[in-house]
């Protein structure tokens, strides 16, 4: 099953997500990056619907990159968070709509201050300092309620994001494998080895 | 599965001696899990108009953005402030609009309109999803503990609350209708309008 | 076809059930009314309770498709469901803790269950799914667990006991009875639990979790479970599961139950309020932390930004 989550902490946010790429009871991959790379200090996860996962993330990014040749700004977290909401929700009520849930983490260079939105694919949104999508967010999130630290350290979270993911492994009866990490702060977005 | 139910969420509104209140809980769930406890459901419309919007979640920025949009077009066209009965108008043909598809929204309006001598009379409203609209002389509810809001309400209300007492009346009525739904709760803010202010509380609710 | 054959098969629930109704129709020099009631065990008198079942050709279908079951959830007759129960052992006995909330739909009927059934001193039972086929079915284990303990001079062990109720729910599978619970005492074996469902499953284990709120209980308590715990460790992990269960499941909530089971038997610990241990803790207990539960509390007046240096000291 995909599973992603999300946790903010001093001045960063840590976005991880699975790696495999199922097609029925197959897998078709097991080194799928998940996490796209929107602008330098902006990371989403996401899941769901295969093919409208891919299609949308790339819409969302290749726009992103439009407003930023255009206006010589980038959309901060909250702005392309909203924009993105509005992309689903308008999506949502159209003859096809995009099956695909996100996690979006960002670091607002202006306020120092990291960001973290949670988006289904209604188009429902909501700033939460930690966040999961999947069944792993029946196992994480009250976990997170516990341990989480809004001013931990990036190897703290570290440590508490295993934790999640341990979690995941050892009650989820379909779990995931493999998980990809990567933390976005005020030096920008870069992968993480667990 | 009732997609007015998914992401739970009630509000209330009622009217006091010149003044009116309108209530909402902070919940935002996806069935059973919680997901956030300080989500926003009621809205300023104006310095003298509130609306609730209890239903389902992403429905809820959406119709916001179309009201605030709308709003400020009346105020630039107009150039004078949206009325309260103008604006429930407003709500209820933009809910019309979808009326084949619509929005899964049962909004709530609270605001004090002015009267010829200067005054202000108390108003409230409330639609259902399609616009019909609901003008109440005591109290409005809606929501997944619309229910329970009822019977607390019918309960509690009396004609004339002053806003301290109206605070208290509409306070009252929420965190105990919600303890009693699944699916409202964690957490409640209550805004009570009056003539030179508006008085915004956030209470401690159950939290589970 | 099916139905055609399981109603001249001598093995079939049904035919289970022709015998049975028949054996209590011969046993006539035993009275009802000697017992002063109709209801409830006084049929026992009858050796094994006997219930009406639909007069139908297949009853086991007919209860399929109109009570709750996992196979529809849309069907006629709702029992209620959304409970978190919870219950491990470790060096110093067995923890079992619950929630008190019950619903119908998404109406809180009651705040107030006892979902842990005190079948004897040494024996408790949790209670998740039909909240009547739990108590019932845990009452009358209890009946036949004293009946042990005279006919044998001893205590029925923990594996016996489960595994009496285990067999007792399997001869009415797939009509309808619908319960979660975990068996937990103390035997000559030390401290024991078992899960016992109403599909037939029995599991012997150190730590589980039932309900529609296990999952948070679990992320919790798996993540603080150790053998060696102490008592009052042991007592808050349970507890602070619970209302995380509590917390972030909309049918779970209310109260927490909180017992522990030594080798002198079962104790009551407490109850504690799950709004009051968000904001307060809960209260002066051993092992309690101090402070609320609370994720806004606990992290109350912490920031995840990060000024640089020069700009937070101006």
């Amino acid at each position: 099953m995909e599973t992603s989550f999300a946790i903010t902490g001093k001045g960063y946010v840590l976005v991880a997500a699975d790696t495999t790429a199922a097609r029925s009871i197959v897998k078709m991959k097991t080194d799928e990056d998940k996490i796209k790379i929107l602008s330098p200090h902006l990371l989403m996860a996401y899941s769901g619907e295969p093919g409208d996962t891919i299609q949308f993330s790339e819409y969302v990014e290749r726009n992103i990159r439009l407003y930023q040749i255009r206006n010589t700004l980038t959309l901060g977290p909250s702005a392309a968070a909203s924009w993105i909401r509005r992309s689903l929700a308008d999506s949502i009520r159209s003859r096809r709509p995009y099956a695909v849930n996100l996690l979006v983490g960002g670091y607002d260079t202006s306020s120092h201050t990291p960001e973290l939105y949670w988006i289904d694919y209604l188009g429902t949104l909501t700033k939460i300092p930690f966040g999961a999508h999947g069944y792993g967010s029946y196992f994480a999130l009250s976990l997170l309620d516990r341990y989480h630290d809004p001013e931990a350290s990036l190897e703290e979270g570290i440590a508490t994001l295993k934790r999640c993911l341990d979690e995941v492994a050892k009650r989820l009866v379909v779990s995931p494998g493999k998980y990809l990490v990567k933390v976005v702060d005020k030096d920008g977005v870069r992968e993480i080895e667990i | 599965m009732s997609i007015m139910e998914l992401n739970g969420g009630s509000v209330i509104a009622m009217v006091g001696k010149d003044c009116v209140a309108i209530a909402s809980d902070l919940r935002l769930g996806n069935q059973a899990l919680g997901l956030s406890s300080n989500f926003q459901r009621i809205f300023p419309v104006t310095d003298r108009i509130y609306v609730g919007l209890p239903g389902l979640g992403t429905d809820v920025h959406t119709l916001w953005e179309k009201f605030r949009f709308r709003v400020n077009m009346y105020t630039i066209k107009e150039e004078r402030e949206i009325e309260p009965e103008t604006f429930a108008h407003l709500v209820s043909s933009t809910l019309y609009e979808h009326r084949f598809g619509p929005y899964f929204i049962e909004p709530v309006i609270a605001g004090l309109a002015k009267t010829p001598s200067g005054g202000v009379k108390p108003f409230i409203a409330a639609t259902d999803l399609i616009g019909c609209l609901n003008f109440a002389k005591d109290f409005v509810v809606a929501g997944t503990a619309s229910s329970k809001l009822f019977g607390m309400a019918e309960g509690l209300w009396e004609p004339d609350l002053e806003p301290e007492d109206l605070f208290e009346t509409i306070s009252q009525a929420l965190m105990n209708a919600v303890d009693r739904d699944a699916y409202s709760g964690w957490g409640c803010v209550v805004h009570v309008i009056t003539k030179d202010k508006i008085v915004t509380r956030t209470l401690k609710g159950r939290m589970d | 076809m099916n139905s055609l054959a399981q109603r001249f098969s001598t093995t079939s629930p049904l035919a289970h059930f022709r015998k049975i109704q028949r054996l209590a129709d011969e046993d006539e020099d035993v009275s009802d009314a000697a017992w002063g009631s109709q209801a409830g065990f006084g049929s026992l008198t009858k050796g094994v309770p006997t219930f009406t079942v639909p007069n139908l050709p297949d009853p086991t279908a007919f209860l399929r498709l109109h009570t709750d079951d996992h196979a529809d959830p849309n069907c006629r007759i709702k029992i209620q469901h959304g409970t978190t129960t919870l219950a491990f052992r470790f060096q110093g006995g067995v923890i079992v803790a619950v929630d008190s909330r019950a619903t119908a739909g998404s109406y809180v009927a009651s705040g107030t269950v006892k979902k842990v059934i005190e079948i004897n001193p040494y024996l408790l039972g949790t209670m998740a799914g039909g909240a009547a086929d739990c108590q019932y079915w845990e009452t009358y284990l209890g009946i036949h667990c004293r009946l042990h303990e005279l006919r044998n001079r001893e205590r029925i062990s923990v594996s016996a006991a489960s595994k009496y109720l285990s067999n007792l729910v399997y001869g009415y599978k797939g009509m309808g009875l619908s319960m979660g619970t975990m068996i937990c005492g103390w035997d000559k074996t030390g401290p024991t639990i078992f899960y016992v469902d109403s599909d037939g499953t029995r599991l012997k284990g150190d730590l589980f979790s039932v309900g529609s709120g296990s999952t948070f209980a679990y992320g919790v308590l798996d993540q603080g479970y150790r053998w060696d715990l102490t008592d009052e460790e042991a007592q808050e992990l349970g507890r602070r599961s619970i209302y995380a269960a509590g917390h972030r499941d909309a049918f779970s909530g209310n109260t927490c139950n909180l017992y522990h089971v030594k080798e002198d038997g079962w104790r009551f610990i407490g109850n504690f309020d799950i709004s009051k241990m968000h904001y307060e803790g809960p209260g002066d207990v051993p092992g309690a932390p101090g402070g609320g539960y609370g994720y806004a509390l606990r992290v109350e007046g912490k920031s995840s930004a990060n000024p640089p240096v020069a700009e937070a000291a101006a």
